[in-house]
């Protein structure tokens, strides 16, 4: 694994070497949150044939929007290639009261790629009553294949103009857990069966009300699994199921969670 | 303002009849689950809809005008689909794309619409041809659209006929505004919960729908 280059508040920790030949990376951001004003860019290149597992070190902290500053971006570009296998695990991303926020990820694929990504948007800090309170959210995903898009998403959050508790957007449901696995060139009918193990697995774990779970094949080359919750309880350890699921069938290993307390 | 021409009235009218035959009812895009788990219900169900349109129908209306506009109707689909999660909502809207083009094709005696277009491609790609005006088909697409949706309604909880009429009169309003909101170049959606509705509309254990 090389770093090529990391500025604060970015801290790229060592590599520890996983049992099977891979690098377990871990990310830190050293001013303990997201800034107003800042602009951070993390670039991920999986070489070929390479396995690597990325996470952080604690959870995205939007900090509030300081008056006159301008929003915070943070951009993430990843390529994943021929024959690599990129597991991305971020912790989840935390929106302070009063944060403004934009974050692009966009994911370029090869041949033979293979991914396994999830995320978490949490609605703030609700310990201290903040649930939704944040200003402006913009969140911009794009998944691609060398031949076509895989999965594209541009959402815009502005609670106080458009309620998020409204049955159209989140209902009942304050935490987002979305949980994505890609292999190019893996048949459909493969996917349709991942579809249908990962299904059972949802509706399993299912409580109307509670927390749901789908799972859905991608228009090719993934599936995507998306959980609702009104708490951020059961998430890790549901989303680590899954992602143990997926990685079974897609790899025929066992998913080790990155070293860190959950 | 409509200034159409009378024969291109028609043809619009017709294209946007709910009862065209390309399947339209027999998909409820999630509905379904929304309803039989108590998310959605007669008495919720047009702010449900003013929501939703100023989602979901704006995102549909901005494919209907970048198809309009001559966008390629290939690569306008996949991107539409790479932005539909639910397998089931993308492939409803697959099948009806491909039924109203062979319907369109078989109408006009030609073969003016493209083999693989998601339905607001398809729709906005005949109005374009039959040289319907580009607000005039995102707004018909976009009334025809929530007509359907009502209907799928009707069917699931009780409303009555006035009182459908009545939801869809009342919302004129968002749908101009996302009709008018479509013309910008990038469009949000942020539909969670409907999306994993349809998810996860396979495991429903009766299902009147097909999405």
């Amino acid at each position: 694994m090389y770093v090529q280059e990391q500025q604060p508040p970015w801290k790229v920790v060592r590599a520890f070497s996983g049992e099977n030949g891979g690098s377990l990376v871990h990310l830190h951001n050293v001013s303990g949150g997201v800034l107003s004003g800042d602009h951070l860019t993390l670039d991920i290149d999986a070489g070929p044939g390479s396995i690597v597992q990325v996470t952080t070190t604690g959870a995205t902290r939007l900090y509030r929007h300081r008056q006159g500053a301008a929003r915070s971006e943070q951009h993430v570009k990843i390529h994943v290639a021929e024959g690599a296998l990129l597991e991305y695990l971020p912790d989840p991303l935390l929106p302070f009261a009063g944060s403004r926020h934009r974050q692009c990820t966009s994911v370029s694929l090869a041949d033979r790629a293979t991914l396994l990504w999830w995320d978490v948007l949490a609605p703030g800090r609700q310990a201290m009553g903040e649930t939704f309170a944040f200003d402006r959210l913009h969140i911009q995903t794009e998944l691609r294949s060398p031949t076509r898009p895989l999965l594209i998403e541009n959402l815009v959050l502005e609670p106080a103009q458009h309620p998020l508790q409204s049955p159209a957007r989140l209902g009942a449901y304050t935490h987002v857990a979305n949980f994505y696995a890609c292999s190019v060139g893996l048949e459909s009918s493969k996917w349709r069966e991942l579809e249908s193990k990962l299904t059972d697995f949802c509706s399993a774990r299912s409580k109307p009300g509670v927390m749901i779970w789908g799972s859905s094949a991608l228009a090719a080359d993934g599936i995507a699994v998306r959980g609702l919750s009104v708490s951020a309880r059961e998430l890790p350890a549901t989303l680590a199921a899954i992602w143990k699921i997926a990685k079974r069938f897609l790899t025929g290993e066992d998913a080790v969670l990155p070293r860190k307390v959950y | 303002m409509i200034s159409l021409k009378l024969n291109t009235l028609l043809d619009l009218l017709q294209l946007a009849d709910s009862a065209l035959p390309i399947g339209a009812g027999a998909h409820s895009f999630g509905l379904e689950t929304l309803v039989e788990e108590g998310g959605l219900c007669s008495e919720t169900a047009e702010s449900f809809f003013r929501d939703y349109i100023s989602e979901a129908g704006l995102l549909d209306a901005s494919f209907v005008r970048r198809a309009w506009r001559g966008e390629d109707a290939r690569q306008l689909s996949d991107e539409f689909c790479a932005r539909r999660l639910a397998r089931e909502s993308r492939e409803a809207s697959l099948k009806m794309g491909r039924r109203f083009s062979q319907l369109v094709n078989a109408l006009v005696s030609g073969t003016v619409m493209p083999d693989h277009a998601v339905y607001p491609v398809a729709f906005a790609v005949a109005g374009a041809h039959l040289e319907i005006r580009e607000d005039d088909i995102v707004l018909a697409y976009l009334r025809q659209s929530l007509a359907g949706l009502i209907s799928v309604c009707q069917r699931l909880m009780p409303i009555g006929q006035v009182a459908a009429s009545r939801m869809i009169w009342n919302l004129k309003p968002s749908i101009c505004a996302a009709a008018l909101a479509s013309k910008n170049r990038e469009v949000g959606c942020f539909t969670p919960l409907p999306e994993l509705a349809s998810m996860r509309h396979g495991s429903l254990e009766t299902r009147l729908f097909i999405s």
